[in-house]
């Protein structure tokens, strides 16, 4: 509720400077509310410093695609938008995107920016989306509990055995603490966390392109028989069978979670909202060591047509300077670009290193059918990961998870 | 609405029969009088019923272009295992709830038809929870069922019923007899009020002179309550059943759909097709074809529950 009022505080006040700088050009963009903690800052300080303004508003996360699609057609669509990046393949496809290859390419530092989030925003050969906002995956694990466990408080997990090893105990302290929490019903959360394990041990569930689904992979089994261990010996809580994603990140912060798998926002909100929680952030590990992340985010991608990109490229470029760079992960959002991450990051909380190191090695899967094939909560990833964690029939729940995902992407690249 | 007054008009000859004008005129008024409800149903049920129509018969995506693909939704849908499989739980949902409300309500309406103390205070209580929106209900018993904050499972393992907490929502008996609980207690009260009226219907001669005639109360309930109550019956069984054909609500927004997809209901898979995958030409086209089987479904019900008379 706080939050929700902050961010309506901030929305107003940005509305009311806008309505008063009505000389200069205004562009209209928009952003999903997972950045609510970041860009009405830096649409502020841009507003402040410039003749040409910016006008945001906040769509909640699940709205944000129908209500740019619906817009679009009725003509009102904003001049840009933050898009979560896995969307991009999926709106350039769509044909609502403005090729934009000639002013990334004239970027002097468009080599450094973050590889993911151009791959992602680059459909058939043409950039439709550049990056904005940035979060990769980690581990953390809760330094109180791992010192009353008797463990090393400095040392987080480093490989499967680590991982499970550390659980057990830890939740061997008993009562309400448990070792291990993941989101067991939430497609969206375990593609950003679950997969990196897989990436890190050397398999992937996509091809390169994202026209195969490579669900039965040994790999994957390794991933799996991990979770599945730590929830049969009961280091998992009851209720991470039916998280559909509400207590990603609350079931660590509330303080009786060992480790979680979790993403580089939790630095800013942990730092923000439960100073009292002691915690380490480290790599996702594969079974024998290595390391990977999901490079996830948002791209900014512009709407086809729209008269305001003269406005946009230079917001865009201000977001880019090591101003904007460092405003931005000052409220949680990691540089993307890698020249000056360093920088932009000296003055932080040092833990914030460790998820920009992981955003460099981050990978995104590729595909045009994201929604339908990961992030949906009816979606074939989201009940594989719920069968095979959860329940009795390891094989039979992959192989019907990867059939179904199959028949989706070859439907929807046939469309 | 205007179309047709027009069009009434231009098909009426200049005749000057006073007997004929009389009674055009009473046409006229009589149209007047209907006209509100004309335009309500034309703008808010036949013009949507006719966009769904079209719409099914192309790919429409949310985002870019649509075009005509005749009848290529239809076909797709034959073969859309996942939408009959969304049909068949929502046909199992349907019979179990509705055996369990009439269950519940039946007693309920028996209990509150007579005049008793409290009365007022019984009908209220047991007809309360149906103000409640779907959403809202499903709300709190998201809360109630919640694993970890809710009441239902910290207070079994409390009173040492369980030996950890049991989360009702993880398999599919649990979670969908959990859904069945909370809609018997969220819409009993509004058959068991449909159900009371049938029941006032019923001259109290009829029964007192079963009683006199000495039949027991199965007996009178069988012969005279039941038989006299089919419309009533009937009535309460189509919203009943329609209602949960359309179920869609608490399956959303208390289970998502789980545990791994397995409470998919057929409205579900229509808002996925529409607003997850964005197929909206997809998702009118299973509408349609929901639309047919809750006609045909109603039209069964009626003539099963029609009076012998056929009236």
């Amino acid at each position: 509720m706080k939050r929700l009022t902050g961010l309506l505080a901030a929305t107003a006040t940005l509305l009311s400077m806008t309505a008063l700088a009505s000389a200069a050009e205004t562009a209209n963009i928009w952003v999903r509310a997972d950045g609510s903690n970041f860009m009405p800052q830096i649409v502020e300080a841009f507003n402040k410093s410039h003749e040409n303004q910016i006008k945001l508003d906040i769509i909640p996360n699940a709205e944000l695609v129908q209500k740019y699609a619906t817009s679009a057609a009725g003509g009102t669509a904003p001049d840009g938008l933050s898009l979560d990046l896995i969307y991009t393949p999926a709106f350039a496809a769509a044909g609502q995107l403005e090729d934009i290859t000639d002013w990334a390419k004239s970027l002097p530092y468009f080599k450094d920016l973050s590889p993911a989030h151009v791959k992602t925003g680059t459909y058939k050969d043409k950039i439709y989306g550049l990056p904005f906002s940035a979060d990769s995956s980690v581990l953390i694990w809760n330094k109180d509990l791992f010192k009353k466990a008797g463990l090393d408080p400095e040392k987080g997990p480093s490989n499967f055995a680590e991982i499970a090893a550390n659980a057990e105990k830890v939740a061997a302290l008993g009562g309400d603490v448990k070792g291990f929490y993941f989101s067991g019903a939430c497609g969206g959360c375990n593609i950003f966390t679950f997969t990196p394990l897989i990436w890190a041990s050397g398999g992937d569930i996509l091809s390169e392109d994202g026209s195969k689904a490579t669900l039965d992979t040994p790999q994957m089994r390794d991933a799996i028989a991990l979770y599945r261990g730590m929830v049969e010996k009961g280091l998992v809580p009851e209720g991470a069978k039916t998280d559909s994603g509400a207590n990603f990140f609350a079931a660590f912060a509330g303080g009786n979670i060992g480790i979680a798998p979790s993403g580089a926002f939790a630095i800013g909100a942990l730092n923000t909202q439960y100073k009292d929680i002691d915690y380490g952030v480290t790599f996702l590990p594969g079974k024998d060591g290595g390391s990977s992340s999901f490079a996830g985010g948002d791209n900014f991608v512009v709407t086809k047509g729209t008269p305001k990109l003269a406005v946009l490229k230079e917001f865009l470029d201000y977001a880019y300077s090591l101003e904007g760079q460092t405003l931005l992960a000052s409220r949680g959002s990691l540089p993307v670009r890698g020249d000056i991450a360093k920088e932009a990051l000296k003055d932080l909380d040092p833990r914030y290193q460790i998820a920009a190191e992981a955003m460099a090695k981050g990978r995104t899967p590729y595909s045009v059918v994201f929604n339908d094939i990961i992030n949906s909560a009816n979606g074939p990833w989201a009940q594989m990961i719920n069968e095979v964690f959860f329940g009795d029939d390891v094989d039979g729940s992959i192989a019907n998870a990867q059939e179904t995902m199959q028949g989706i992407i070859d439907a929807g690249t046939g469309q | 609405m205007s179309s047709i007054t027009a069009k009434a008009g231009v098909v009426t000859p200049a005749a000057p029969a006073r007997r004929r004008s009389k009674i055009d005129r009473g046409h006229w008024v009589g149209l007047l009088y209907i006209a509100p409800a004309i335009v309500l149903v034309t703008v808010f049920f036949v013009i949507p019923l006719g966009m769904t129509a079209w719409m099914s018969l192309h790919n429409w995506p949310l985002m870019g272009q649509h075009r005509f693909i005749g009848l290529d939704n239809y076909v797709a849908i034959t073969k859309d295992v996942r939408f009959w499989n969304a049909l068949k739980f929502t046909l199992y949902y349907t019979v179990i709830v509705t055996i369990a409300i009439f269950a519940v309500a039946f007693p309920l309406a028996l209990f509150v038809e007579k005049p008793r103390p409290m009365n007022g205070v019984y009908r209220t209580a047991f007809f309360m929870p149906v103000v409640v929106g779907f959403a809202s209900a499903s709300l709190l018993w998201a809360w109630l069922l919640n694993v970890d904050s809710g009441l239902f499972s910290p207070a079994a393992q409390q009173l040492g019923l369980t030996e950890k907490k049991f989360n009702l929502l993880a398999t599919f008996n649990p979670a969908f007899w959990s859904i069945i609980v909370m809609v018997v207690w969220k819409v009993a009260g509004f058959t068991m009020v449909i159900l009371m009226t049938g029941l006032q219907s019923i001259p109290t001669e009829l029964q007192e002179a079963a009683k006199i005639d000495g039949a027991n109360a199965w007996q009178r309930f069988r012969a005279i309550t039941l038989p006299l109550m089919r419309r009533t019956v009937a009535l309460a069984l189509i919203l009943s059943v329609a209602g949960s054909i359309l179920a869609f609500d608490q399956f959303y927004i208390l289970l998502r759909g789980g545990p791994r997809n397995s409470t998919i209901t057929a409205v579900y898979w229509i808002f996925n097709q529409s607003f997850v995958s964005f197929k909206l030409g997809y998702g009118a086209a299973l509408s349609m074809v929901l639309l047919v089987i809750l006609v045909v479904l109603s039209l069964i019900q009626l003539r099963l529950l029609r009076n012998p008379e056929g009236t």
